[in-house]
Order: C-alpha cells, then sequence, then structure tokens
C-alpha cells in the first residue's frame, strides 16, 4: 500500500486560510506520502470548471512536491431540487462532470457519494461504467461505518461487479467500519450537550458489547436519560460505527481501490484510540492491496490540530506497513 | 464545522440606501465542508439580541446576485464557494445601534447523504461589535 492524506483533514486550516492549497501539499510531502486526495468542492477554485491556469497550478504543485493525485471526491446531491429526487439521467450528470474534471487533475480513482434517493446504487453505477471507461476511472463508492461487510447492500454491489466483470467499479474501505470504541470527542461532545457522564460510559461499554441500539436506548431510558442520552444511544448515535471482523475484508480484497484512513484520536503511544490498524492492516497486507492509504482526520476541529494529528497517523501507518521497524514510543509491532 | 467562525467580526454594518438604514448586514462562512450549490441551503436562521427575525427579512448575497429565501431554495445551478464568504442582509428599518450586539445564526445544509428534514445544522452564537 501506498501512504497518502486526504486533504479533507485540514478543511479548518484551510477554511480559515491558516494554510492555503500549496502548504496543504508541502505538508503531506514532508510525511514523505505520496498521494494527495481532495473533494472537487472544497479545494478545487472554480468548481467545476476551474480555469487552465488552475489546473496548471495544480499539475505543477504535483511535480513540485512529488506527490501524485490519489482520489478525488465528488458529491451527487440528489436533493438539489426541492420536492423531488434527481433522476437517473441528472445523477449520472453530476457524475459525468465531476468525472471530467477528475480526469483533467489527473486523478485515476473518483470516489461519489450518492445520496438517498429512491434510484438504487447499483443502478446509477452500472449505466455510470462506460463515462468511467471513457475518462479513465475507477469508480470506489464508500464503505463507511455503519455498514457491514456482510450485509445485502455489499452483496447488491458486489453482483454488478461479477456481473458486469468491471474494472472501474470497487470501493473506497474507510477505516471507521472497524470502530471497537467509541471516540473521545463524540463522547465529549455528547457531553457538553448535556448527556449524563455515567451514561455515556453505559452506551460505550454497550457499543463494545454490542449490545444494539434498541436494547441501549432501553437501558438507557431505565436510567433516567434525557435527550441527549438516548441520542447517543442510538443508531444515529454511538451505532453509528461499526465493528466488522478484519478477516471479512478477504471478501472484497480485489476491489478495495482506495482507503480512507479514518482516526480521530493518535494517542501518545502511536494507536487510534477507537480503531485497532495493528488488527486490520496486517489483513491488507496480506492480501496483496495496493491502494493508497489515504489518512483522514476527522477529530476535533482545532485549527494546526490536524497536521501533528497526521504525522502521528503516518509514523503509525509506516511501522504497520513494515516501513519503520521502530517506533520511538509505546509499543511496537511485534516483530 | 467551524461553527464559532460562521460569522467574522468584519462586514457586520448597517446597511444604507439613499441614505436611509434599510437594515443590517454580515458576512456569513459554509459551515459544512465544501462549497454547495445553493438550493442545498435548508434554512437560515438568524437572532440578534434576542429579535427572531422572519425568513421574508432576509436577503442572501453571493457575488452581485441577490436572493430571497424562496430564490435561495429554487436556485440550483449557482454554486457557492468553500472558501468565499455570502453576505447575509437582515432588513430592519433603522439597522442596529453601534455596540455590541449578541448574534445568534444557524445555517442548516441538506447534503445528498443525510435523512430528509434533518440536514447538517451550524451553529454560532457570539457577541459581534457594530460600528456603522
Amino acid at each position: 500500500m501506498k501512504r497518502g492524506v486526504t486533504l479533507y483533514s485540514y478543511t479548518g486550516d484551510f477554511q480559515m486560510g491558516t494554510m492555503n492549497l500549496e502548504q496543504c501539499v508541502a505538508d503531506v510531502a514532508d510525511m514523505e506520502a505520496e498521494g494527495i486526495e481532495i473533494l472537487g468542492e472544497t479545494h478545487v477554485e472554480g468548481y467545476p470548471n476551474p480555469s487552465e491556469e488552475w489546473v496548471g497550478q495544480w499539475h505543477g504543485l504535483m511535480e513540485k512536491y512529488h506527490t501524485k493525485p490519489s482520489c478525488l471526491d465528488s458529491f451527487v446531491d440528489s436533493m438539489l431540487k426541492k420536492g423531488s429526487y434527481l433522476t437517473v439521467d441528472e445523477s449520472i450528470a453530476m457524475l459525468v462532470r465531476d468525472m471530467k474534471l477528475a480526469n483533467r487533475l489527473g486523478f485515476k480513482i473518483m470516489r461519489p457519494t450518492f445520496g438517498k434517493s429512491p434510484i438504487p446504487v447499483p443502478e446509477l453505477i452500472e449505466k455510470a461504467l462506460p463515462y468511467a471507461e471513457q475518462y479513465d476511472l475507477k469508480v470506489a463508492i464508500e464503505i463507511h461505518s455503519p455498514a457491514r461487510i456482510e450485509s445485502d447492500w455489499m452483496n447488491s454491489l458486489l453482483e454488478v461487479i461479477s456481473r458486469t466483470n468491471t474494472k472501474r467499479f470497487g470501493f473506497t474501505l474507510d477505516m471507521s467500519i472497524f470502530s471497537k470504541r467509541p471516540p473521545h470527542y463524540f463522547e465529549d461532545r455528547m457531553l457538553r450537550r448535556g448527556a449524563h457522564e455515567n451514561i455515556v460510559r453505559f452506551v460505550g461499554k454497550a457499543y463494545e458489547d454490542h449490545l444494539g441500539p434498541e436494547k441501549t436506548m432501553a437501558e438507557v431510558r431505565k436510567m433516567g436519560g434525557n435527550e441527549a442520552d438516548l441520542s447517543w444511544a442510538s443508531l444515529a448515535g454511538v451505532y453509528h460505527f461499526s465493528d466488522n471482523p478484519p478477516q471479512d475484508l478477504l471478501k472484497i480484497m480485489p476491489y478495495i481501490y482506495h482507503i480512507h484512513g479514518k482516526f480521530w484520536e493518535m494517542t501518545d503511544d502511536l494507536q487510534e484510540y477507537s480503531i485497532p490498524y495493528e488488527t486490520v492492516i496486517p489483513v491488507l497486507v496480506k492480501g496483496g492491496c495496493g491502494a493508497y492509504f489515504s489518512s483522514e482526520y476527522e477529530g476535533p476541529r482545532e485549527l494546526f490540530r490536524a497536521s501533528d494529528q497526521l504525522r502521528r497517523h503516518q509514523a503509525m501507518l509506516r511501522i504497520l506497513f513494515g516501513e519503520a521497524k521502530e517506533t520511538a514510543v509505546g509499543r511496537g509491532t511485534g516483530d | 464545522m467551524f461553527d464559532k467562525y460562521m460569522v467574522p467580526t468584519r462586514g457586520f454594518q448597517n446597511v444604507r440606501e439613499n441614505g436611509d438604514i434599510v437594515g443590517f448586514q454580515m458576512l456569513l462562512r459554509i459551515t459544512y465542508y465544501r462549497g454547495i450549490h445553493l438550493s442545498l441551503i435548508g434554512s437560515l436562521d438568524v437572532t440578534v439580541d434576542g429579535e427572531h427575525f422572519k425568513p421574508e427579512q432576509l436577503r442572501f448575497s453571493l457575488g452581485d446576485r441577490t436572493y430571497t429565501m424562496d430564490e435561495l431554495g429554487k436556485e440550483e445551478n449557482v454554486h457557492w464557494p468553500f472558501g468565499q464568504p455570502a453576505k447575509l442582509i437582515v432588513l430592519k428599518p433603522g439597522g442596529l445601534q453601534p455596540g455590541i450586539h449578541d448574534v445568534q445564526v444557524e445555517q442548516r445544509i441538506v447534503p445528498a447523504y443525510m435523512p430528509q428534514g434533518m440536514g447538517f445544522p451550524g451553529n454560532m452564537r457570539r457577541k459581534i461589535t457594530l460600528v456603522a
């Protein structure tokens, strides 16, 4: 696997102007990471039709810092029109708009997010395949928590691959689907919203024990939980995370084209507090995954924080990839 | 995401038309993580010094175009770039007195993947000083 960073990690610094696009790219290069992932609607000036000058500057940045475009994140905003969902043709047009952009910027992979819609995603994907061919792209939709690899949803997507035999459609694996316990960041946020400390502790334990939202909410009700407590105990709260067995990756390994190295908190001993990277990465390595592992910081949004947390994450990746054998702090990988 | 920076200090001022103060304005940053087409703005909600303003009293201005809230909901083709603050105008004859004001704004973005009616809300409440 190759190391990269999604510039989404720097969203706050980028918006507030503490870092511009070049400074973000330079920061990634400083970690000796190679892949640069961006969001069209965040990082591309003049989206969706940047000027030739801007496109030239983009390629210039990649050359200057020895980085490569890894993945373009795209959104099919199915609720663009008030009162009705986008039609199939409108959805495809939106996707093609970003495919053209991806192609101009040198991306080989794009990750579209499809919105809530009566049109099944497999249908849209299949209609998009000829365009993926035309613009030389792999379309990699995201497997993000609360998704499960063993699920009807996943099977409906795998069915498209097996039936069409396409090499143009696969997955962006988001590490959130391996969350062992809820991140501090979210717990702290719920406490600020008025949740009770003992209940937040209980909900975290319930998640770890796979109690499920219904039972957890029933217990929280018995404990006298308030609105914040109940919201945290629900599917929209702690159960928005998921805890898939890493071995399930074997089922989809050949179709993983990109990886979001999601993380919220890299601790002082170089571990992600919620996600057991050390049990997932060996499965990917053994499976021969060659995708970009794109660090995606999504923890507390404080200016200047992403840059430091990303370095910890990248250091951990180097160790787990076997690029570096030892670590200055904490435990090693056992070899 | 950076809710507390939604409204910058600069740009908070009264609006004059033909010599009369017809309201006040503030700059508005997106509290989401990407730019959006204007119709994805689900709602904007403004309260200043405890006075809540109706949608009919609000105008949203981007570049050289100004929209009512109804028009905003129908504008599917204009993109609000991520890095560009828009201008939010509140129609209030006489405007605000120079001084410190308690400003509360909620913007609700309705991106594709959020369940309908829920959206992605950004909230800010802070004191901002109006000079003129």
